[in-house]
């Protein structure tokens, strides 16, 4: 809070508790399935001895993944429950206003503010234009298409019959092409998410020094704080 | 209207009435004949065209040399394995790989299954129907076979009138349906087929019989492989480990239990190959000794490659259990050697195939082998592009690319190894011929004929039986003396590996003489070309106008009835021939 | 389930008294005496056996091998007692123009009535000329007799999927079945493997003679009896996979014990198919059993995924032949030098504006 104090400008609250609360054990839940996914798909050094009772190596590595999965599952279904009861902030990922020009204008000016071509960004209640976007593309539907392949690769092993094989493998396996390709693809996508872990992670604590608001504290408070009280 | 004379010596008249063939059926893959009979009825032009191309060492190109035994493999599932053996052979030639003795002793175990295996069925369910007439059976007297069977082979439990009587019934009532399945259509009027009924009753018999067996005989490589077709093989040894006492030994790819099973297949093998096919050979031989046709390069050019290495990584003819060389102009007294690798001795040949050379007047080695498809009719073909009436000849006419040796059409096969072994004197085989001979009370010439070739093949089945327990023992006794290991994995990883390299592997195919040459370039295969048994008896003309062994064996053979030309099926079945190896 | 011979004659208008004129002739033909006119005249009278047309495109022949190594029920009964093999160029004793009269024969009397098995398949580059029978292209005979079957059954992964021959570049343009032009709607039962299971193949067909339905299939159109699992589902060296131990190379310790073949590239976890269930030769043991990793080989377009002994599977296109994490590590890579790269220009950039406004 101590920014806040600083600033003259009144802080406004954006965050709830839900988007709060979400994000960390969304960061949490990604995090060990990359770990875990990654280990999926190259498992590290036999376990060499003893009886395969005695080790559960590869059955633990999948168990982790599978408990973050659901935690990811029932978080990104909590996220959309607010995006749709929450506040204007917690719509915004889901629809980047792409029809209005003014909002491509922004997203140039972004760019530029990234390129150090100009000096100074605008200012932003909620996500700058470009981040939305990121957070649309590289986020929400990685995040979805993650959702889909894991539960139809999950339904693999719950077998015909059940909900997961019902409504994911039974039609994502003929769409890939077969189950191997669903593998690829859903390495893949780790990979994709990492990719925007980085960027995100980059941008928000650079943001949090250069830009005029108040970035990795408001998703721990809620609150939005500014630095400057010019207008735009 | 022409007559040729071909340099290897035959004349070839294309006037006359022409005879098509097309679809040949009872062989692998897709195959047409054409001939031409003069006013007697004999064949006096014969052209043979494989009717299928996929491809193979197009697709190849730039794959992981590790993985090229199971594409080749796909060449073909009756002689399967037999590519993937020559596959991983060529690639460990590249690489430099020594296999471990057992991974050799297994391979040859396998080999040797597929060799009987491959004979056996090509003989009853392939061949058989050339010689058995299957209605005639239906006139046999139980008993008159039952006797036949207890002299021409005393030992085979199955003999008695009963058993004989269940089957005959069995057959009656299959024909009474009126729907006649896989004999239907069949020429079973026709004067050519002489066996006495109860001989009929008996080789019938004896096609379910063999039918019944002959899926045991590749239980050695379900075991050893993994399935019975298309088994697993590896670059560097075979994949099956083996763990006699060790920790876990049950779960375990090779243990007592399973070398117990491979012991005994192995001997109810010996015993079927003993007890059936070869009795049933001679005994259906001797009804046919009189019909000496279908010779054709066998008297005169034959080639073999060798193969079943008594010690592993050793391929020179002397440490090889089957005979190397080749014989030209039918001169049995000497055997030139032949070196696989020398541009200037195996190069196959185009102009009347349906492939593109920058220069069609030359051969290519087959490490500098092209493989580009061009699908071209000649002047004097009748019909349209997908509707073929008359091939001609004289132009493309054929997926098989002509292999040759030294400019040499040769003959491949079992009866080719037997030739070249007979020739170099070669203590087994020479056994069995002379004892093959002396049972049928005929000339060595006799073995040169359609008969021969037939009888080759069985003869060869029983030799292969008698090796497979050697490895088998061979095996044992390496493990008994501590060696357990199956696999070189040093050079397993590709980034080991030199950026240019080329490798040729060979084996003997049950059809003959099979060879591989692999280039690799950066890890993959830049170049793979495969020279096939089939390719070589099926071949079409060369630049020079040699015809193939098929062709060749057609030559001036009498056929009795133009309609049902039962005796080109014969004598072309008696090259077990295989289209999908031929054009891969 | 179908007409007899006679019905179907009958329909055509033909009378009783020409049947057996009919059957007395087909006694004469096959060289039997007149006796038997009348036995062949009862046979087709009652249930016929259901006649099968077995076509053999491009293939390797492999799948005919595996159905008759079946043991239970053994090839032979298959052939003699239930079905009526009318067509198979790789064992009938007719060939040539006599062998094609079959096909329009069976056609003729059990239009709608006969089962079409399908061994390989068709090229359709160079107007189908790469497979060639009777003088003409394979897929006109694959079409002709779809037109009139009652189903289809793709044998093997060369009719179902395309196979070896239709792996990269294709250079025939080699089409499973179904996906040949002017096959139309007919139901087709996919029983791909490289080739499939022989009892699976049997099974599959005394199924529908026994029950006299179609088995029941997945989306993809495999029976759901035999390929509703994965290999690795049922695979006896699982415990190994959760445990954790794994091959790390050919014949080593791991290798001698049974461990799990994953690291050495097995595809049991995405290959649907019977082997660690039924196995191979009656159920005496099955690839991985072996020592050899899974291929794959039931699985759609398996020879293109890279190789067989890497787990993860190549991604063709952009020019690129990489796997998951090689394009994911480069990725990575580029991201995070960028996000430095971009870092130490803002630190430079800001160091130098906070001097300009000072
Ligand atoms: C951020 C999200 C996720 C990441 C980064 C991730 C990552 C991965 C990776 C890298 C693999 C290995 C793929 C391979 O090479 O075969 C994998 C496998 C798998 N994932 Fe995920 N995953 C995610 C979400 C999910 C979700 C939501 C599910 C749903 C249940 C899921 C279920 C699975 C399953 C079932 C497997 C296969 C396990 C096996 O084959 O033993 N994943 N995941
Ligand atoms: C797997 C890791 C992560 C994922 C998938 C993720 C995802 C997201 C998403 C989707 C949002 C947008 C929330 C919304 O507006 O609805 C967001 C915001 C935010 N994230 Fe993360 N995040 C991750 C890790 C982190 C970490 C490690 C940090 C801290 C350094 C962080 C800091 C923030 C901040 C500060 C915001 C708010 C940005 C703003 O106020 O404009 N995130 N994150
Ligand atoms: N020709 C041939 Fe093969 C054999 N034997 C292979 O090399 O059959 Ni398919
Ligand atoms: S599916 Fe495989 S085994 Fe069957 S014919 Fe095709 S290549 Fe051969
Ligand atoms: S060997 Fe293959 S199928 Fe068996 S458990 Fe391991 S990965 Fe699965
Ligand atoms: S390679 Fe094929 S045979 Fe079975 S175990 Fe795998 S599906
Ligand atoms: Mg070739």
């Amino acid at each position: 809070m101590s920014v806040a104090k600083i600033h003259t400008e009144e802080a406004i609250y954006v965050y709830g508790p839900w988007i709060r609360i979400w994000h960390w054990t969304q960061a949490f839940a990604i995090l060990v399935l990359g770990v875990t996914g990654y280990l999926i798909g190259a498992p590290p050094e036999s376990v060499s001895s003893g009886e395969a009772s005695d080790h559960f190596q590869m059955g633990y590595i999948r168990y982790f993944h599978f408990c973050a999965a659901y935690i990811l599952i029932i978080g990104f279904v909590v996220r959309i429950w607010r995006a749709i009861v929450g506040n204007r902030h917690n719509r915004e990922i889901f629809l980047p206003p792409v029809w209005r020009t003014s909002f491509w204008s922004e997203v140039w000016h972004e760019i530029k503010w990234y390129a150090l071509v100009i000096p100074e960004p605008k200012k932003y209640v909620g996500h700058n234009p470009l981040a939305l976007l990121a957070m649309h593309i590289m986020y929400v539907w990685t995040t979805i298409f993650m959702i889909i392949t894991g539960l139809s690769l999950y339904g693999e092993g719950t077998g015909m019959g059940t909900w997961q094989h019902t409504f994911f493998t039974s039609w994502v396996n003929p769409l890939f092409g077969q189950s191997q390709d669903v593998h690829t693809w859903h390495h893949l996508g780790m990979w994709m998410l990492i990719c925007f872990v980085i960027t995100h992670v980059y941008v928000a604590v650079r943001e949090d020094i250069m830009s005029r608001q108040s970035i990795i504290s408001s998703m721990i408070s809620g609150w939005r704080t500014f630095k400057d009280n010019r207008s735009n | 209207m022409a007559i040729i004379n071909t340099p290897n010596g035959y004349k070839l008249d294309d006037s006359g009435q022409r005879v098509v063939v097309d679809p040949v059926t009872r062989i692998e893959g897709h195959m047409r004949c054409e001939v031409n009979l003069d006013a007697d009825n004999y064949i006096r032009n014969a052209v043979s065209t494989g009717t299928m191309w996929r491809g193979l060492e197009v697709i190849l190109k730039g794959r992981d040399p590790r993985d090229a035994w199971a594409f080749v493999q796909r060449i073909c599932g009756v002689c399967t394995g037999t590519h993937a053996l020559t596959s991983v052979r060529a690639v460990e030639d590249a690489l430099n790989i020594d296999i471990p003795e057992n991974a050799n002793s297994i391979r040859n175990i396998m080999q040797l299954s597929l060799q009987i295996h491959d004979h056996l069925v090509h003989f009853y369910h392939l061949h058989a129907l050339d010689w058995v007439n299957p209605v005639n059976a239906l006139k046999a007297d139980p008993k008159a076979t039952s006797e036949l069977q207890q002299k021409v082979s005393p030992s085979h439990p199955k003999s008695s009138p009963g058993y004989f009587r269940d089957i005959q019934t069995r057959i009656r009532k299959f024909i009474e349906s009126g729907q006649l399945g896989p004999f239907k259509n069949g020429y079973w009027t026709n004067p050519a087929y002489l066996l006495p009924p109860e001989a009929d009753l008996m080789a019938v018999t004896h096609y379910l019989e063999a039918l019944d067996f002959q899926k045991e005989i590749m239980t050695t490589r379900t075991i050893f492989g993994g399935k019975d077709i298309h088994p697993n093989w590896l670059v560097g040894g075979v994949p099956c480990a083996i763990n006699m006492d060790g920790d876990l030994a049950a779960g375990a790819p090779i243990n007592m239990e399973r070398l117990n099973y491979v012991r005994g297949v192995v001997q109810r093998t010996i015993r079927f190959v003993n007890d059936v096919y070869i009795p049933d050979i001679l005994a259906i031989g001797g009804f046919y000794k009189g019909w000496l046709y279908g010779g054709g390069l066998s008297g005169t050019n034959v080639l073999a490659y060798g193969d079943i290495p008594d010690n592993a990584n050793d391929y020179s003819p002397a440490n090889l259990m089957m005979p190397q060389g080749a014989v030209i102009n039918g001169d049995l007294s000497t055997v030139h050697p032949i070196d696989l690798r020398n541009p200037d001795e195996i190069q196959e040949f185009v102009p009347h195939s349906w492939y593109k050379y920058p220069d069609e007047a030359k051969g290519l080695h087959p490490w500098d082998g092209i493989t580009e498809p061009n699908y071209e009719l000649g002047p004097n073909f009748e019909g349209t592009k997908t509707d073929i009436k008359k091939l001609d000849e004289g132009a493309k006419y054929s997926w098989i690319k002509a292999p040759r040796w030294k400019g040499h059409a040769m003959e491949v096969g079992p009866l080719a190894r037997y030739v070249v072994g007979y020739a170099q004197g070669h203590e087994y085989f020479t056994e069995q011929i002379n004892f093959t001979l002396k049972a049928l009370d005929v000339p060595i010439s006799a073995l040169f004929s359609t008969l021969g070739r037939t009888a080759a093949r069985a003869l060869e089945a029983a030799w292969a039986a008698d090796k497979q327990l050697y490895f088998l023992d061979k095996l044992v006794n390496n493990i008994k003396n501590g060696d357990s290991t199956t696999a070189n994995t040093e050079k397993f990883d590709p980034s080991t590996w030199p950026s240019d390299i080329k490798g040729l592997g060979f084996t003997e195919a049950p059809r003959g003489a099979l060879g591989h040459w692999v280039k690799i370039k950066d890890t993959k295969i830049d170049n793979y070309q495969c020279v096939v048994p089939t390719t070589w008896n099926g071949s079409p003309r060369d630049n020079q106008g040699n015809i193939g062994a098929f062709e060749a064996s057609l030559m001036n053979t009498k056929v009795e009835v133009a309609e049902e030309p039962v005796e080109i099926l014969r004598t072309i079945h008696s090259f077990d021939p295989c289209l999908a190896c031929s054009t891969h | 389930m179908h007409e007899t011979f006679y019905d179907v004659m009958r329909r055509q208008g033909i009378t009783r008294r020409s049947f057996l004129k009919y059957c007395s002739l087909a006694a004469a033909a096959l060289g039997l005496g007149p006796e038997f006119a009348p036995k062949i005249a009862h046979a087709m009278e009652t249930k016929p056996r259901i006649p099968v047309l077995w076509l053999h495109g491009l293939e390797c022949t492999c799948c005919s091998e595996s159905f008759i190594r079946s043991a239970h029920p053994l090839a032979k009964d298959v052939i003699l007692s239930m079905i009526s093999l009318d067509y198979d160029d790789t064992i009938m004793a007719a060939a040539g123009h006599q062998a094609e009269a079959i096909i329009e024969e069976t056609i003729e009397k059990y239009d709608g009535n006969f089962i079409l098995a399908v061994e390989g398949n068709a090229p359709l580059n160079e107007d189908g000329m790469y497979c060639i029978i009777g003088g003409k292209p394979f897929v006109e005979q694959l079409t002709h007799a779809a037109k009139h079957a009652k189903a289809i059954i793709s044998w093997g992964s060369c009719a179902s999927w395309g196979c070896v021959q239709a792996a990269r570049p294709n250079p025939t343009r080699a089409t499973p079945t179904h996906k040949v032009p002017g096959i139309g709607n007919k139901p087709i039962i996919k029983v791909p493997g490289c080739p499939p299971i022989s009892e699976v193949m049997t099974a599959v067909i005394t199924y529908m003679l026994t029950f006299e339905k179609m088995p029941s299939l997945d989306r993809q159109g495999r029976p759901k009896m035999f390929y509703s699992q994965r290999i690795h589902d049922k695979c006896y060296r699982r415990p190994h996979f959760d445990a954790g131990q794994f091959v790390e190379k050919f014949d080593d310790e791991g290798a001698k014990k049974g461990y799990c073949l994953y690291k050495v590239g097995c595809k049991g976890p995405t290959t649907y198919n019977a082997c660690s269930t039924v196995r191979w030769s009656g159920g005496l043991s099955f690839p991985i059993q072996a020592g050899h990793p899974c291929i794959g080989c039931s699985e759609d377009g398996f020879w293109d995924k890279g190789s067989f002994y890497d787990r993860l599977t190549d991604i063709h296109g952009f020019g690129v032949e990489a796997d998951a994490d090689e394009i994911g590590t480069t990725a990575a890579v580029i991201v995070g030098g960028a996000a430095a790269i971009h870092a130490g220009a803002s630190a430079v950039k800001r160091a130098t504006q906070q001097g300009d406004q000072e």
